[in-house]
């Protein structure tokens, strides 16, 4: 691989996380809103009072100026204070970092292992009982809104036949470490976990059977026939690898989306990860989180992607010498 | 051979994961824990930065105050201090302390603190403390003896209900610093203090052993642990299940089907919080609100055409009350009776006949009245996206003004916009919500001339029905110095008659906390106030410590499912394993290329 082709992808992604740094303070600010309104409505509060909050969340600055604050701050990696909890941004995204990696993580795994296993034998027998099944079943966990899903599988699992706990991280109060906390966490981790499992799993095995598709007419299939290889070993040792590229970007792309978590599947199990911060952060508005949340999951999204960018230009020699 | 091994490792670990939960979830043995759920984390556990109901009901368990609110109906008693006297001109009240209070970490509770919290909140005007503090002067006279000075006459007086903080922990504490300080230190004066919070997740209080209010025995729940839930309906099956013991905050839909759970008592607890439909009349002499509104006559039409017992059976499904006069207390002993002669019932023909007669005719018989000037009337409907009731309300509100020929432009807002739209008087009606504190002196100062936005760049007031009146004002006055309880309660209904003839703030109904507790475990919820209140997050949450165990209650509830989702999950392992193993079997066979 060449340098050039490297050090392009590396600035390209370091412009695009300018862009979004900027592009983030004033996204929030479209709507004009002042967080001390909306937050201390009817708490009786005197106009020093309200002033003073005003300027502690630095609201009242001229735009220009809490932006020159924001990039300043940024830049020496401080993503400031949250205007709800009075806590520091980092410390609030710490600690919702590892539910959500711990959930989406699994989830987007599963999912892809199963999805892809599911596409190659969908692709290869194309139009036998187990490609209409395979398909028909993508289609529709692709199309079901996740949320319902979760729902469907929490009313039933856990309220109907109470096997698992009706949402949380783990057992509220819970004073359990080590193994025995880790064990909790599955315990309850299992219906969220699944929810999206399935949720996800549809996409994979659709990207992949049509990539599968493509391949089972090339010509380095039939010269593999000609050599009389067995249809399992040309599957394996031919089809796949090639058709497996797609797949490479796809799956790039969702462990960026990892970070973002899951902000509806969240929700219903109450997973306390960041797409719930998101969503409190929003109804404040709480600019600060807001801010970190987003440049955080950019962040992901971008470098993900550049992962993707190189990966692809190792396996696939096209795409670094055009 | 090896891969065969760590299969069927992998099957032992998974069977032993879900097998396991059962085990890692029991509390350390002999703890009697009580769970709530709720559906708001705590913002912040420190006094002088958090403004969220979550957060009250921490400081509620973990602060005492000088006099506490009885449960049933408010009135003082003894907390902190255990009695007072207050000086003839009913500026000076002297609190004696309990002897021998102790913080829970062992430092003595003296008057010391009394004294810095309230005049230091006064100063930096703490968040939760200056609306009580702000016109006061505390001095320690002994250990014993706290005297506070009021620098007006203050009806409020003796009930003192602001938080004492431990000076030991502030005193260390810059103004700067205080208000982001992460007040994680667990050390109160009441019952239950903060041991852990998991953001997001939940918090657990733990009792107090120093407490002054336990009775010999001691406490009988040495835990509470708040959940956080984001899924109301799943909250709602976690009482049913019993992996709580009480909720608050439950979804309507979810409630009716508690309320069948013979296990479970549901409660639609009042706390005097309301909505209303907001009118324009347009004291601040600002902004672009309809003229018409300025007419009494017309705002009375409009409140004819409004049918609240309708709102109150749909919008609110019958849990909470109908809308009368405005709801100025959780108490509702000062709400006045409407007089019949007064009432504004729901009489479309009557409100025709009042807008026909202040000159709003339709003229051309498009169904839409025109204004004297020959306009059409037209009104503008702020509509809070913030709430999810609001759609619903906006179509019924829409509907009847159109069924009496007035026509409404719908803009959605959300609630720091319209606080905007609001104080610069560009509104011509809206639909939002207060609710009240115990002592009905703040919720009556909104409607003051003094809180009407004159100058939003100046000033915004709370005045939002933008209403302004004498007869208002000078009964707010008298009320806010007269010291007879029952001639003040007079003032106030007299004050809230008024308001609600003028009729430019149209109350619509009064919303219930939903709640629910479970009976298996724990007896002794208390209402507060009695009847009508809620159990959990009332006003100085007394339940806590009013709980028993109930007879034959086991400390936990959970069910032999481990085994259950053991066999489950290791079936689906060994079936996962075997198909594993098949295909690398299938695999080694293979020949090569």
């Amino acid at each position: 691989m060449n340098r050039r082709f490297v050090v392009g992808k590396i600035i390209g992604a370091v412009v695009t996380l300018a862009f979004v740094l900027v592009f983030n303070f004033f996204l929030f600010r479209v709507v004009e809103d002042n967080p001390v309104d909306s937050l201390y409505r009817g708490r009786n509060l005197s106009a020093s009072q309200i002033a003073s909050l005003e300027e502690r969340f630095g609201v009242n600055d001229p735009i220009i100026v809490q932006f020159g604050k924001y990039v300043r701050q940024t830049a020496q990696l401080d993503l400031g204070v949250s205007i709800k909890s009075s806590r520091p941004v980092s410390e609030e995204i710490r600690d919702a970092l590892w539910p959500t990696v711990w959930l989406v993580g699994t989830a987007t795994l599963a999912s892809m292992l199963i999805g892809t296993w599911m596409g190659i034998a969908a692709g290869w027998r194309r139009g036998t009982t187990l490609d209409t099944a395979s398909t028909g079943l993508s289609m529709f966990t692709y199309s079901v809104p996740d949320f319902w899903l979760g729902m469907l599988l929490l009313t039933l699992l856990s309220v109907k036949l109470d096997l698992f706990p009706t949402g949380g991280f783990q057992d509220a109060g819970s004073t359990a470490s080590g193994l025995s906390a880790l064990l909790d966490q599955a315990h309850h981790m299992f219906l969220p976990a699944l929810t999206l499992t399935l949720a996800y799993v549809g996409e994979y095995a659709i990207v992949m059977r049509a990539s599968v598709l493509d391949t089972v007419n090339e010509d380095y299939l039939k010269v593999a026939r000609a050599k009389g290889l067995r249809d399992v070993a040309i599957r394996r040792h031919h089809a796949v690898p090639n058709a497996l590229l797609p797949l490479v970007s796809l799956a790039a792309l969702n462990f960026g989306f990892i970070l973002s978590g899951a902000i509806a599947v969240e929700s219903v199990f109450s997973w306390p990860g960041l797409g719930q911060e998101t969503f409190n952060a929003i109804r404040g508005p709480d600019f600060p989180m807001l801010q970190g949340l987003f440049l955080f999951f950019s962040g992901g999204v971008i470098v993900a992607n550049l992962i993707a960018d190189l990966l692809y230009g190792y396996l696939d020699p096209r795409v670094r010498t055009s | 051979m090896r891969r065969r091994l760590f299969v069927g490792f992998l099957v032992a670990a998974l069977a032993a994961a879900l097998l396991a939960p059962t085990a890692s979830g029991a509390q350390e043995s002999g703890d009697v824990t009580l769970t709530i759920g709720l559906n708001q984390d705590l913002d912040s556990p420190n006094v002088t930065a958090g403004f969220l109901v979550s957060s009250f009901e921490l400081w509620n368990l973990q602060y005492a105050t000088l006099t506490d609110k009885a449960a049933d109906d408010f009135a003082v008693i003894p907390g902190l201090a255990e009695s007072w006297e207050t000086s003839d001109d009913g500026l000076t009240v002297t609190y004696q302390l309990r002897d021998g209070l102790t913080w829970s970490d062992g430092e003595p509770l003296t008057a010391e603190d009394v004294a810095y919290t309230i005049n230091r909140s006064r100063d930096e005007e703490w968040l939760n403390h200056s609306a009580v503090t702000v016109n006061l002067t505390a001095t320690a006279v002994d250990d014993l003896t706290v005297e506070i000075v009021s620098s007006v006459p203050d009806p409020k007086l003796p009930v003192m209900d602001v938080y004492i903080v431990p000076k030991h922990i502030y005193e260390p504490l810059s103004a700067d610093d205080v208000v982001t300080y992460d007040a994680l230190d667990g050390v109160g004066s009441g019952p239950y203090t903060l041991e852990n919070w998991s953001p997001g997740e939940s918090w657990t209080m733990v009792a107090n052993p120093n407490y002054w209010g336990w009775s010999d025995d001691g406490p009988v729940i040495d835990r509470v642990v708040f959940r956080v839930f984001s899924n109301g309906d799943a909250m709602a099956a976690a009482v049913e299940q019993g992996e709580i013991d009480a909720a608050h905050n439950l979804p309507a839909s979810s409630f009716a089907r508690l309320a069948d759970n013979p296990d479970v008592v549901t409660v639609a607890g009042s706390q005097g919080g309301f909505s209303e439909l907001g009118m324009n009349a347009g004291a601040g002499g600002i902004g672009d609100g309809n003229p018409a509104l300025l007419d009494k006559n017309v705002r009375r039409a409009i409140a004819h055409s409004i049918d609240i017992d309708t709102l109150f059976d749909r919008i609110i499904l019958g849990l909470g009350r109908k809308g009368t006069t405005m709801s100025v207390s959780p108490d509702p002993s000062w709400q006045p009776e409407i007089p019949a002669d007064i009432v504004i019932d729901f009489n479309p023909a009557k409100a025709m006949e009042m807008l026909d007669a202040a000159g709003y005719v339709d003229s051309d018989g498009d169904g839409v009245r025109e204004t004297p000037d020959g306009e059409p009337f037209e009104l503008r409907y702020a509509q809070r996206s913030e709430s999810v009731n609001e759609p619903d309300l906006t179509q019924f509100i829409t509907g009847w003004l159109a069924d009496v020929g007035i026509a409404t432009t719908v803009e959605v807002y959300d609630d720091s916009q319209l606080t905007d739209v609001i104080a610069f008087g560009n509104f011509d009606l809206f639909t939002w919500g207060w609710v009240p504190f115990v002592d009905p002196d703040s919720q009556l100062s909104y409607f003051t001339c003094d809180e009407v936005t004159y100058d939003p760049d100046d000033y915004y007031g709370y005045n939002d029905a933008n209403w302004c009146s004498s007869t208002y004002d000078e009964l707010y006055q008298r009320q806010k110095v007269e010291l007879d309880p029952d001639k003040r309660r007079e003032i106030v209904h007299e004050m809230l008659l008024h308001f609600y003839d003028e009729a430019s703030y149209l109350v619509l109904y009064e919303e219930a906390d939903l709640q629910a507790y479970r009976t298996d475990r724990f007896t002794g919820w208390a209402q507060q106030p009695a009847d009508i209140g809620p159990v959990i997050f009332s006003n100085s949450s007394p339940s806590y410590v009013n709980l028993q165990l109930a007879d034959g209650s086991g400390s936990g509830s959970d069910s032999g499912n481990g085994l259950v989702i053991g066999v489950i999950v290791a079936a689906v392992g060994a079936a996962g394993a075997l198909s594993f193993v098949g295909l690398r079997r299938r695999g080694s066979a293979d020949e090569r290329e």
